[in-house]
């Protein structure tokens, strides 16, 4: 968006308080959504959480299609549609809510590099399991990605997508690397943020930020996603700070607020049933 | 003894040792480490490839990307991180996850895609250390890589038009300068009074972006505003790399005094003389 367009949404934004009935849109939870977009989903569930704003969730097979951007959650506020974490987070900020605002240039500055890793990092080799490794794309992403939509809709569709992820990963050098180098990235990711977090209760000690929330959705969804082996997950397990970190934010912002909107049932293991060719 | 360590890489120009930011990483952290590394500058004869530089060459090994490379040569016991807590390691891998995100697309433009840049400056440079016919194909490739790179990560709806996209990664580039100003404040290095990875690939990705000179400069412009990231780069500069500046200052005087039209033929002309075709072991 150019500046002016910017502005003149902030405005709008700033007008009027955040109503009720704000709803977030994703794929069906059972049968379609796929693991990176199950991780995105939840970390912009996690955020409103900490930032107290009701929020209703919505499953829709054309998530994907409504949405501005085409990447989902997106979250229909008001009049107002806005997609993705990082546009989320300056809308609520806009509307008066932040959780960064204590925060002074230097930690900002972290906070955001420790975003951009995640993003780099976990969301990419995210979906180059689900897209580039072909037992995951044979036994499950196919399947759920098309599931829908009648035959031959669901094959074209989902070659579609196959396609256009395998080319952003060719472009960003992705392309050549095997699955174990892939893990091995997804390792050192973990290792940093398990360095970074230590042992304070969130990553700028004592409140969360939307680093927190980014985090939290992306280790829960590994953590509680069966996928063809256990590999990923068990990478994240090495780290038991981080392992508390998911518990804590899980029994603090959705199981006592007695939203149970998690796809899953508590760690370790939940029951996220891909339906197996 | 360790095996002989050579490095293929693009050649300097404007007062640096490479204006290509991944060799440039590369040679920083060498220099960072101790390590003895003998630089191959890429010139326009046949010899040694042109394809994923820089690249690293040891008796039994090729590696390349740079990434690769540095966990090669911490391997080989050149550790610049030694001293690095281990949070300190982990904000390393952060800050260069936000190079990439953040910085890198816009560097990209401002080299690869800007008309004016890439006719002007960036073509004629690489094509003078290409062979030909080679030199009339891999700069327009390396072009479309660039441009095909930014479209594929940033070229996503709502931003439709290639202007939205260059006013969107421009303005990340800047909110990520500001950012890198404000986490290095008044210290000399990243992370205290030693330079570490992290400043390898900070002065990697910025230096060529501050000297090199083009005719549309709006992100140099902004980077020059930032006094404590230039400080930094001559630091470096000057501490690291002022042995092998001698051999580049021919090539910087002429490019100073003329321009850029004819940058090329004088760089063709330069190839003649010994001190810039073999460049001195960094």
């Amino acid at each position: 968006m150019s500046l002016v367009a910017e502005a003149f949404v902030s405005q709008i934004a700033a007008a009027e308080p955040w109503p009720e009935n704000a709803t977030l849109y994703q794929q069906l939870k059972g049968e379609q959504i796929l693991l990176s977009d199950n991780a995105a989903s939840l970390a912009v569930q996690a955020f409103l959480q900490m930032c107290n704003l009701p929020i209703k969730v919505v499953c829709r097979a054309n998530a994907e299609y409504m949405s501005p951007s085409g990447k989902v959650p997106f979250i229909h506020v008001g009049n107002q549609v806005v997609s993705e974490l990082g546009p989320i987070v300056q809308f609520v900020k806009a509307k008066g809510h932040s959780l960064s605002d204590g925060l002074d240039e230097v930690q900002k500055a972290e906070m955001k590099a420790y975003m951009e890793l995640v993003n780099n990092m976990l969301l990419t080799a995210e979906l180059y399991l689900q897209w580039c490794d072909e037992a995951t794309v044979g036994e499950i992403t196919h399947a759920r990605y098309g599931s829908p939509y009648p035959w031959p809709l669901n094959h074209i569709l989902a070659y579609q997508k196959q396609w256009e992820v395998r080319r952003k990963m060719k472009a960003i050098g992705w392309g050549k690397k095997t699955l174990d180098q892939v893990l091995e990235d997804v390792d050192q990711c973990c290792q940093a943020l398990s360095q970074r977090l230590g042992t304070q209760p969130y990553f700028f000690n004592k409140q969360p930020t939307e680093l927190d929330a980014l985090v939290f959705g992306h280790l829960y969804t590994i953590l509680t996603t069966q996928l063809t082996s256990d590999e990923l997950s068990e990478k994240v397990k090495n780290y038991s700070n981080l392992l508390a970190f998911c518990r804590r934010i899980e029994q603090h912002y959705f199981e006592d607020r007695g939203k149970g909107c998690l796809p899953q049932h508590g760690l370790p293991r939940g029951a996220m049933s891909a339906p197996r060719i | 003894m360790a095996a002989p360590l050579e490095l293929s890489c693009w050649g300097g120009g404007w007062g640096l040792p490479s204006v290509h930011s991944e060799s440039l990483v590369v040679m920083a952290y060498a220099k960072f480490s101790g390590a003895p590394l003998k630089v191959n500058v890429i010139d326009n004869t046949w010899r040694g490839s042109r394809g994923d530089v820089p690249i690293l060459t040891t008796e039994d090994n090729i590696v390349s990307q740079p990434a690769k490379i540095l966990n090669f040569l911490r391997k080989q016991k050149y550790n610049a991180d030694y001293e690095l807590s281990a949070r300190q390691g982990a904000d390393t891998l952060a800050y260069i996850a936000l190079l990439e995100e953040k910085l890198l697309p816009a560097v990209l433009h401002t080299f690869w895609v800007e008309n004016d840049n890439y006719f002007t400056v960036t073509k004629p440079w690489f094509a003078s250390r290409i062979p030909f016919p080679l030199s009339l194909i891999l700069p327009g490739r390396m072009s479309k890589g660039a441009l095909n790179r930014i479209l594929l990560t940033r070229g996503e709806p709502p931003l439709y038009h290639l202007q939205e996209v260059e006013a969107q990664i421009y303005r990340d580039a800047k909110e990520c300068l500001n950012l890198l100003s404000h986490r290095l404040g008044t210290s000399q290095f990243f992370f205290g009074d030693m330079p570490s990875t992290l400043d390898a690939y900070v002065f990697g990705f910025l230096a060529p972006l501050y000297k090199v000179r083009f005719p549309k400069v709006q992100l140099q412009e902004h980077l020059k505003q930032l006094s404590n990231l230039c400080r930094f780069c001559d630091d470096i500069l000057n501490s690291y790399f002022r042995h092998s500046l001698g051999a580049f200052s021919c090539v910087n005087r002429n490019q100073q005094q003329t321009d850029f039209g004819e940058a090329s033929l004088l760089l063709d002309k330069k190839r003649s003389m010994p001190i810039c075709r073999n460049s001195p072991s960094l």
